[in-house]
């Protein structure tokens, strides 16, 4: 038998004229980076729920739990939760932006965006520095454990919710964006305003409750 | 090309909702007397109503296609389930062995020490 590789033979290989050629995108229905932050934003959702959902039935069950205004800074957070809903208000201004052709629009608010995620880390470990300072650490009892580890993870996605608009933001810049393709900054979008959502529900949560 | 047609809606609309609802809540906690009931279901009215607007608004979820739509559905159901379903063991500090934290005094939320309740049952395993 022989072991010769031929070349591809066009008379030979090709489509018969009557075999039909199928031309069509086989993957989802919409965008697959789309597709895709949402299945990641799903997982997400059930990571938040871990940690928000053992808070509540914790909670739920400790014969004691201390008055949170007694023992959290409720003004400040409340400026705090103020600081992140505007800057999901101005990643949708940058997006609005950009779907009209605005790319100095886009930067600019992006930009704002990328403060006020700045600012709400740094306010928070301003809060963590406070409460250290107070001998408030975690595993001195289970409210500041719950405390830390919702809170703390929750500052770790706007950390990298922040280094991700940088990075759309640096293209932006570069005027990577257009009316016509923005998809990446949507996608940065969806998860910065999925962890701002998250923040609204740890606040009351946590911090009124 | 984009997915679907973008549907526009007033950002500053949904933003000015989002702040007062927050303040409302801030204020709603600090108001004394009430009962806990009216407390925690007006402060999660009002979380919900927050998220709510921010999913459907900020996140484009109204607009989206069934595909994102079916993606995150069962979420919901599997939230009520693994809060319900701890709910029972950890959720319920009368059948624990020891309490799960110490005493919190109600009025200054000083911790008020407390020791380990007796089994019932003997050993409890340590």
């Amino acid at each position: 038998m022989s072991n010769t590789i031929t070349a591809y033979d066009a008379s030979v290989d090709a489509p018969k004229p009557h075999h039909p050629v199928y031309d069509y995108d086989s993957g989802p229905p919409v965008d697959r980076g789309k597709f895709a932050i949402w299945l990641f934003l799903g997982t997400e959702i059930m990571f938040f729920t871990g940690l928000i959902g053992v808070y509540i039935v914790i909670r739920t069950g400790a014969p004691a739990w201390p008055d949170p205004a007694n023992r959290l800074a409720v003004g400040i957070t409340a400026f705090n939760t103020f600081v992140l809903i505007s800057s999901s208000f101005t990643v949708v201004r940058g997006l609005q932006c950009i779907q009209q052709g605005d790319k100095s629009g886009l930067v600019k608010w992006l930009g704002l965006s990328i403060l006020g995620g700045a600012l709400f880390v740094g306010i928070q470990i301003y809060e963590y520095i406070e409460l250290f300072h107070l001998g408030s650490i975690p595993g001195k009892d289970l409210f500041w454990s719950t405390f830390y580890a919702c809170t703390g993870f929750h500052g770790l996605h706007v950390i990298v919710g922040v280094i991700w608009l940088i990075c759309v933001w640096i293209g932006a810049l570069r005027g990577t964006y257009t009316a016509e393709n923005h998809v990446r900054l949507e996608l940065a979008g969806l998860y910065w305003h999925f962890v701002d959502l998250v923040w609204v529900l740890l606040f009351t949560i946590i911090y009124l409750f | 090309m984009s997915d679907h047609e973008h549907a526009g809606f007033d950002a500053t609309k949904i933003f000015i909702v989002l702040l007062v609802l927050t303040l409302v809540e801030v204020g709603w906690s600090f108001i004394p007397g009430m009962s806990k009931f009216f407390l925690w279901g007006g402060l999660l009215t009002m979380a919900f109503m927050k998220g709510f607007l921010i999913f459907t608004y900020f996140m484009h979820m109204k607009f989206e296609g069934w595909l994102v739509k079916v993606l995150i559905a069962p979420t919901p159901f599997l939230i009520l389930v693994m809060i319900f379903a701890l709910m029972p063991d950890i959720g319920s500090n009368s059948r624990m062995d020891h309490h799960l934290t110490d005493m919190a005094d109600p009025e200054t939320g000083q911790i008020i020490e407390l020791g380990s309740r007796d089994v019932e049952h003997g050993d409890n395993g340590h």
